[in-house]
């Protein structure tokens, strides 16, 4: 039987045979971390999996592997950094300003969506963003902080709305 | 309004300027006329519009001062590369959701793991340290000890130059044996594998402790040398075990794992487990659990999950 007539789990299990054990040294090795290596790798056949591209086209599947892993620990990377951030929030909240347990973790993963929605956008649009919808701050109290135009902010304000929008589309 | 074909990107794009002019306060009666004018015109245009202020309500409902920390972090590329570049990456566990208060010791520990997580390091002369989930040591291989801050840790020395642990309860000297430590609130338990170790409790005089058996240590010294419990270290080789134990004992043991809420009707409390779980995937040993008690999983996220006894479900 030719590649070409494969079915895609069949390649997959091949790829995954053939690849899986060096993807997943590869993680290790960036990650200092063999649970979190292991659940980076599955995650990283999963995405080829669904992902259109047909496995037996690849020229250089390890290639592909590094290309769509790298992106999954960049987000994981992403996502610690968030929670890092979050927690060390949380402690320094005086006590009855703290959520409850079970909000605590509802509102993490909230943050996380809203992190990854606002992934790529540039820093300063971010920020402005952010202090306009989480501080209520006007565009002239944005414009100082930056030290650029109001024009500019609203400028920057149409971009961010656009980005977050457009995720969804 | 009509049907006609927008494309829904470019009514996306101008929404996004409606709400930046409107929020610039620079919007006059006119702007808004238009506004509304530009929403009437097509369905695409309107969706667009309740889809932008559906977004502004995500960001309003949140709590601002720990949003605005979290969100406005310092630039995440950066520290990745920084902690890179230290060599080390220092986690907060996550069991400190529940704690809250921000333990400041552990900020200074050499070692440590996050909730779920173990990790195994090779100490000088053969010994080797092993952290269970949630756990925090500090090494001081010059001073040859091992300050278990919180958590648990399996310590083997192979050689017979000793190392020491010292807990918030007491110390523990190992030399050509191999011990587990576990340390809570309100006590620690020490069960030795191999060889035997010397224990200094707060209060009373130091004791030995040989292979197969536990004691444990509180403010006021040590309880009573009991067998240890051969099930509990599993943990080292990533498996939980459970003989007749019950469900709600287990259930403890594996929240420990487990970032986020995991709770359970108190009527399952009683029910018995017997077998070996893999630690690494927890959402799979409770599949396994539903899948031999009459009890139903219900993951309200990946982070809050309760367990019902079956009958009680509608």
């Amino acid at each position: 039987m030719s590649d070409a007539a494969m079915p895609q789990e069949q390649t997959l299990h091949d790829l995954y045979r053939d690849h899986r054990g060096w993807l997943e040294g590869w993680l290790r090795r960036r990650l200092g971390n063999g649970c979190d290596a292991a659940d980076l790798s599955q995650d990283t056949f999963l995405r080829v999996l669904s992902s259109s591209q047909r496995i037996a086209d690849l020229q250089e599947p390890r290639a592909y592997l590094l290309t769509v892993g790298k992106r999954l620990l960049s987000n994981f990377y992403q996502r610690r950094s968030l929670e890092q951030a979050y927690l060390a929030a949380l402690a320094s909240l005086p006590e009855e300003c703290a959520p409850s347990p079970e909000q605590r973790w509802l509102l993490l993963e909230t943050l996380q969506a809203l992190d990854e929605l606002l992934d790529g956008l540039p820093r300063a649009v971010r920020r402005a963003f952010l202090w306009s919808q989480l501080e209520g701050l006007n565009y002239q109290q944005i414009a100082e902080r930056l030290q650029v135009s109001e024009r500019t902010i609203k400028r920057y304000m149409a971009q961010a709305y656009e980005h977050c929008l457009l995720v969804d589309l | 309004m009509n049907s006609q074909v927008v494309d829904p990107r470019q009514a996306v794009r101008a929404a996004a300027q409606w709400l930046a002019l409107l929020e610039s306060g620079a919007a006059d009666e006119q702007d808004r006329a238009n506004l509304q004018r530009w929403r009437d015109a097509n369905m695409t245009h309107e969706q667009a519009w309740q889809k932008a202020q559906a977004l502004r309500q995500r960001f309003a409902d949140l709590p601002s001062a720990l949003a605005l920390s979290s969100l406005d972090r310092p630039d995440p590329g950066r520290r990745v590369l920084l902690k890179r570049a230290l060599g080390a990456v220092a986690l907060v566990p996550a069991a400190w959701l529940i704690s809250r208060q921000l333990p400041l010791d552990v900020w200074r520990a050499d070692l440590h793991t996050a909730t779920g997580e173990r990790r195994k390091v090779q100490l000088a002369e053969g010994s080797s340290l092993q952290l269970n989930t949630a756990s925090a040591v500090d090494v001081d291989v010059q001073a040859r000890r091992v300050r278990l801050i919180e958590g648990e840790l399996s310590l083997k020395v192979p050689g017979s130059v000793a190392l020491t642990i010292q807990t918030r309860f007491g110390s523990v000297v190992v030399s050509q044996s191999e011990v587990c430590v576990r340390q809570e609130a309100r006590g620690c338990r020490v069960s030795v594998f191999n060889g035997s170790v010397q224990l200094q409790p707060l209060q009373g005089p130091p004791l030995a402790l040989r292979a197969g058996q536990q004691v444990s240590l509180g403010e006021s010294g040590a309880g009573v040398i009991a067998p240890f419990d051969t099930l509990a270290p599993g943990w080292r080789e990533g498996v939980l075990m459970a003989n007749n134990q019950p469900l709600g004992d287990f259930l403890r043991e594996l929240g420990l794992y487990r970032p986020g809420i995991l709770r359970w009707d108190p009527e399952l409390e009683a029910l018995r487990v017997t077998g070996s779980f893999l630690l690494d995937d927890t959402d799979r040993v409770l599949a396994l659990l539903a899948a031999s008690l009459p009890l139903e999983v219900h993951a309200r996220t990946r982070y809050w999950v309760t367990l019902q006894s079956r009958k009680n479900s509608v």
